[in-house]
């Protein structure tokens, strides 16, 4: 295929290309769907999330180590677009899960709150490594990290949702 | 994402169909992300597939297959594109359905036309010469003034 003016001027003006937003409404009808329709998962087991976080946190080690002597790629704008797509829609998830459970006054479970603040705090290396070294792997991680805590927070949202249902039964 | 459905599906709410579709599908099929792929490639595929599947309902035109309906290869040799960015999007906005789709798999999501005749179940000749047909098309309705 000849690289003709047509596919130059598309190249050249990529990022004029992803100008559309989608409404808000959006963000909500997903998280509704989501949210209403919970059911066993890939993560279901404590082992299978914990085994994750180490994984998460051994890569978060890696490519702290070796992201310093790589040179920093420029990452496309339709790349950063997507990503920051991705990010805000699982970054809105876990916040209503967060608030959720609070508003239940069932925040202070021990190990869970330890685990889900170590991996907000292995986020929190991620994107500051995002910055200093963007890369499609610290992205992945970055998604993998959040995919992680919706999980954890559906378990904890869940295990809740148990312990209130025979307290309902018995004053029926 | 909202942007790739878009372009496919040419149609504000339906697109946000689409990325509504495409998030639910993927938490749902977490199990089938290996890793093979950048996260955002998998995720960018099922909004493709899911757009696509909306214009499959809307019975998309059957475009001629195989190289006998081939047409010369269409190319702007000029120095300078002649046309603006707004221009080219309103002209792909007035391609039929299974132009635009070709069109912007290859152009703007940076499909081969190997993954273009996968998506669309066409092929791989057949993907070469719709997207020649679609720029064609394109160019007749930039350069016809008729926007």
């Amino acid at each position: 295929m000849k690289n003709d003016a047509l596919k130059k001027f598309v190249d050249g003006h990529r990022h004029q290309w992803d100008d559309k937003q989608p409404h808000d409404r959006i963000w909500n009808r997903i998280s509704l769907a989501m949210f209403g329709a919970r059911t066993a998962s890939l993560w279901n087991s404590v082992s299978m999330w914990r085994a994750a976080a180490v994984l998460l946190f051994g890569l978060s080690a890696y490519l702290f180590y070796a992201n310093q002597s790589s040179p920093t790629v420029a990452k496309p704008p339709i790349a950063q677009q997507e990503f920051a797509d991705v990010e805000t829609f699982y970054a809105s998830q876990i916040s209503e899960k967060v608030k959720w459970i609070s508003n239940e006054g069932r925040f202070a479970d021990d190990s869970f709150t330890q685990d889900l603040q170590k991996l907000e705090a292995m986020y929190s290396v991620l994107s500051d490594e995002l910055k200093k070294q963007p890369s499609e792997r610290v992205k992945d991680a970055l998604v993998l990290n959040m995919l992680v805590r919706i999980d954890l927070l559906n378990q904890q949202i869940q295990k809740l949702e148990e312990s209130k249902r025979p307290a309902k039964e018995a004053t029926i | 994402m909202y942007n790739i459905g878009y372009r496919i599906v040419n149609n504000e709410a339906e697109a946000e169909d689409v990325l509504q579709e495409a998030f639910i599908s993927a938490f749902r099929s977490l199990e089938h992300y290996r890793g093979d792929a950048t996260f955002g490639s998998w995720l960018k595929r099922i909004v493709v597939n899911k757009a696509i599947n909306v214009l499959k309902t809307r019975k998309m035109e059957q475009l001629p297959e195989g190289d006998d309906f081939d047409v010369p290869e269409e190319t702007w040799n000029e120095e300078e594109f002649p046309f603006s960015v707004d221009q080219v999007k309103q002209a792909i906005e007035h391609l039929p359905d299974g132009y635009r789709s070709v069109l912007s798999l290859y152009l703007l999501e940076g499909y081969d036309h190997s993954e273009i005749a996968e998506i669309l179940g066409i092929s791989e000749s057949t993907s070469k010469s719709q997207f020649n047909r679609s720029k064609k098309k394109l160019r007749d309705i930039l350069e016809g003034g008729t926007l």
